[in-house]
Order: structure tokens, then sequence, then C-alpha cells
């Protein structure tokens, strides 16, 4: 039986953003949305939903008046990726 | 909403899921930079006290030869500035990145520290050793988290002007102090600024 792949993980967007902060100590929201050629609104509801799943933390701050918001996986989100990837690798081992 | 979160779990395969997740790391990984500013910065700025304190103490016998490291806390600043300014700037932080300053910031202290056991003591016979020694360290591990050779080579060559200059005198020690910096600081940071040119 196949484990069904985290719906939080198994979304474009969602798995960019995690599979760039798993490599990363923490990130700029700007960084991300460069990388993942996101906009801006639709990155925001994405990273929200990561947030409220407990996969990344969200800081916001203020730099030289700009408001500033940087991201970081948290251990949960580390350990649901390591999952999602053992379950992808699963799938694919048995497609072949 | 734009389309890559409209495409949620319908068009994504396992494959493109695992190509996605390759594709994103890669993009991570060339963030692993140092700045060769504090190399050529420091590697500069302290070679040319060594060298100085040398003419001044051996050629011209002017007494407060060791007037030269006043510029130390003055380089001390203008790093401090430079740094505050770059952190600005930063919108990535990597774990090499943290490693890296954590180790220096270390190593600062030690600077500091070591020269309050020198002054305190009245033992600067042997400080240079200490210093190239710290050198050693920090270029070497920078070297190696940064992939980068020259930063190694010329931490490795530092252990050996370590074991060279314990048993020279002050003077002698203040040209391998230079040496030291040309080769762990001076020439890796011209390196890794011709290099870090090259990326972009």
């Amino acid at each position: 039986m196949f484990k069904e792949l985290d719906p939080i993980l198994h979304s474009q967007l969602r798995l960019a953003v995690v599979s760039l902060l798993i490599g990363l100590k923490e990130a700029e929201f700007t960084f991300i949305r460069e990388k993942t050629n996101a906009t801006a609104g639709n990155l925001s509801v994405q990273l929200q939903k990561l947030k409220d799943a407990g996969y990344i933390e969200v800081i916001k701050q203020f730099k030289d008046n700009y408001p500033q918001t940087t991201c970081r996986i948290t251990p949960q989100g580390i350990a649901a990726f390591e999952a999602y990837v053992n379950d992808l690798q699963s799938y694919l081992q048995t497609g072949k | 909403m734009s389309q890559s979160a409209n495409n949620e779990q319908s068009e994504f395969s396992p494959e493109e899921s695992l190509q996605l997740i390759r594709q994103m790391i890669s993009k991570t990984r060339h963030s692993v930079a140092m700045d060769s500013f504090y190399f050529l910065f420091w590697g500069w700025l302290v070679f040319l006290c060594c060298v100085g304190q040398y003419v001044l103490k051996v050629y011209w016998d002017f007494p407060q030869h060791y007037y030269v490291w006043f510029l130390m806390p003055v380089g001390g600043v203008i790093s401090g500035i430079y740094s505050y300014r770059q952190a600005r700037k930063q919108q990535v932080v990597t774990y090499v990145h943290s490693a890296l300053s954590y180790l220096w910031v270390g190593l600062a202290i030690s600077f500091i520290v070591l020269a309050y056991v020198s002054i305190s003591g009245k033992n600067w016979q042997h400080a240079f050793t200490y210093y190239i020694l710290l050198y050693a360290i920090g270029t070497f591990v920078s070297g190696r988290l940064l992939q980068f050779r020259p930063l190694v080579i010329g931490g490795l060559i530092n252990f050996a002007l370590v074991v060279i200059s314990a048993g020279a005198s002050y003077d002698n020690q203040l040209l391998l102090g230079a040496l030291a910096l040309l080769t762990s600081y001076i020439i890796p940071g011209h390196l890794l600024r011709n290099a870090s040119a090259k990326k972009l």
C-alpha cells in the first residue's frame, strides 16, 4: 500500500520553498520569491500554510523602516521533508 | 492564485516533485560565498603593520616602534561598520556562512585576548607565534568550509611558519608574520575575489 504523500508538501510552490529552506539557515521573502519565480501574493499564502502546519517559522521585523519577512525551516519541517522524500522514493521504486 | 499553486496535486507527479527538489537545492548551492573584503583588508593592514614595525625598529631605531598597532582598533571599527552594512543587505544565511561568522568572531576575540595577555604579561617575545597559529586555524577551517584550496594551502603554510617562528627572534617574527599574512590572507584573498567575480 502506498502511503499518501504529505498534502502540505505535495504542492509545487510549497515544496519549492521547503526544498530551498532545507539547505539554508534562513532566507528573506524576496530571496524565496526570486528563486521560486512566484508572485508575492501567492507566496504569502503558501508561506502561511507552511507556517500553520508548523513546517516553517516566519519572522517579521522592520529593516530601514521597511517590513522584512524572514523564513526558517523548523525541526518538524525537516522531519516532514525527509518523510516526503522517503515516500517519493518508495513510489518511484515501485513504479519501476 | 498563480499557476504553480493551482497545479497542486493534479498534474504534479512524483518524478516532477523530485526534479523540483533537485532544482531548488542546486539554487542554494551557489549561495555559499565569503566576502574577500575581510581577508584583503586585514591581510594588507596587518602586513603593513608588521613591515612598518620592522622598519621602525630595525632600520630607524624608533623606540615607540609598536605604535603601528594602534591601527588595529581603527581597523576593527572599519571592519565592524562594513559587516553591519553587509548584514543589512544580506537576503539569505547559509549554515556555512554562520559557521564562518562564529569562527571569525571567536578568532577576533582571541586576537584581543592575546594582545591583552601579551601586554599585561610583558611577554611579546612569542606573541607572533601564537598570532600566526590563529591565522592558520582561521584560514584552514575557512578554506575547508568554502572548499577553496588557496585558503587551505595558506593555512597549512602558516602551521609550518608557527614552528619556524617558535625559534625566531622578535624582529624575525615580524617578517614571518608578514609572510604568514601574504600566504594565508592576501594571496588567497585576491584569488577569492577573482573567483567570486567570475561566478557573478
